[in-house]
């Protein structure tokens, strides 16, 4: 089957299986900062943004995906700069194995895209679904505030 | 790959289109909702998915009858609407809150996880409580309550959900849902929604339905007997939960003991009716 997607901006037409989800088909195709983990929603590694919503790939069938516009981590960095949450990541120390992290990134981006100012349990509850075995997520919500704040102040989005 | 033995996915743009195709594939065929049950769990029996997506089935709208929701608003649609916000006290916003994750509630439908009837669903009890009604598509349009759909389920799972509504008669209703799960992202093991209308400082009409038991959720009328027409104040509901979970039928599964269970019911109602202003000699 033939989808279009809008892919991280720029629009790609893609061939997909009638039974493969949209991880396997993303993986496929080169964007593997998309991470393959339990398969059943339950680590969140593998979320992409759907029209600007997280969504964990690895349960929705790529079919499903058609038309819709996708993001994943290759699409956040802008004009060779790291976006504000990535660097963000990077310089409260919310990285250490890096597995968690493309994921543990969109799901940060669904609610800043929508929450500018969110508060600690807004965040708590966003990145709900994304689990880290490193960090004890104390520095990934420090990360994901000091995000908002530079994004708040001009950072891009 | 996930789904190897799927070899179709078709689009229909009709209801009649969908389930005329459904009726002549049979058990070949299945639903494609939101997907997070077709990828978990479809048999290797089934060969063509059915796509409802094209059929504008996403909506919410309030309707004379009550708030109709879409079967294809996700739970976060749902969640989100200023109208499920401000209906039952914001209940089904604060219960769909409690499932899963945003990226699973960012996918799942209302509708599929109704037509997927699993015991340990959040979202069937607390409908079950607020008597929502579902209307389904099997060659003409027809509404049943979510009770009669669950319970005949032979007779209705051929059906496409259109819609889920939510009575006006219900909107004023206080609901409360509690559910127990061994870690914060597992299933309920157990769960209990209750709800009431408050009339002249006495509950009326009181609803209660346990789900994990490790049955499908199902109303408990010996439970609301009991409860009917009491004064919240001057109830003992440490008493009232403890005899209430007497009267519930649980049996053992791998996840937990009749027994457990047992206990999870008197603990969970007593917070319920605590919370809907039950005090008394428990508290």
């Amino acid at each position: 089957m033939n989808l279009t997607l809008t892919m991280n901006g720029a629009t790609k037409t893609f061939e997909a299986a009638p039974g493969e989800t949209l991880l396997e088909l993303l993986r496929r195709e080169g964007y593997v900062g998309v991470k393959s983990g339990c398969g059943t929603g339950d680590c969140g590694a593998c979320a992409v943004l759907m029209d600007g919503r997280a969504v964990n790939s690895c349960l929705l069938l790529a079919v499903r995906a058609d038309g819709t516009s996708i993001t994943t981590v290759e699409g956040l960095a802008q004009d060779g700069g790291l976006h504000p949450l990535q660097q963000a990541f990077l310089d409260a120390g919310a990285v250490q194995c890096g597995y968690c992290t493309p994921g543990m990134l969109m799901s940060a981006m669904d609610l800043l895209l929508r929450n500018p100012s969110p508060s600690v349990e807004e965040i708590n509850e966003a990145i709900s679904g994304n689990l880290c075995r490193c960090t004890g997520y104390v520095k990934q919500v420090e990360a994901i505030q000091q995000a908002a704040e530079r994004m708040r102040s001009g950072g891009h989005e | 790959m996930a789904l190897t033995h799927v070899q179709s996915v078709s689009q229909p743009s009709t209801l009649n289109e969908a389930w005329n195709e459904k009726a002549s594939r049979g058990a070949a065929a299945r639903f494609l909702g939101g997907g997070i049950d077709v990828v978990l769990f479809t048999p290797p029996s089934v060969d063509t998915l059915i796509d409802l997506s094209g059929l504008d089935l996403s909506g919410i709208a309030d309707e004379d009858a009550g708030i109709e929701i879409g079967a294809m608003a996700t739970m976060t649609d749902v969640m989100r609407s200023p109208l499920i916000g401000a209906y039952a006290g914001g209940f089904l916003e604060r219960t769909l809150r409690q499932v899963a994750s945003p990226l699973q509630r960012n996918l799942g439908t209302l509708g599929g996880t109704i037509a997927s009837a699993h015991p340990w669903s959040d979202v069937i009890p607390a409908l079950q409580v607020l008597d929502a009604e579902l209307r389904l598509y099997a060659g003409e349009s027809r509404s049943v309550s979510i009770n009669e759909y669950l319970g005949d389920r032979a007779a209705c799972c051929e059906a496409i959900i259109e819609a889920v509504i939510l009575p006006s008669a219900s909107k004023d209703r206080v609901s409360v849902y509690r559910f127990f799960t061994r870690t914060a992202f597992d299933i309920s093991l157990l769960n209990v929604a209750v709800s009431a209308r408050i009339e002249a400082g006495s509950w009326k009409d009181v609803r209660v339905s346990i789900g994990g038991r490790p049955g499908l959720a199902a109303r408990q009328p010996a439970i609301e007997v009991q409860l009917e027409g009491a004064k919240p104040d001057d109830l003992d509901i440490d008493a009232v939960a403890r005899s209430a979970a007497d009267q519930v039928e649980l049996r053992d599964d791998v996840r937990a003991t009749a027994d457990y269970r047992r206990e999870l019911v008197a603990v969970l109602l007593k917070e319920c009716l605590a919370e809907l202003g039950g005090g008394g000699d428990g508290e």
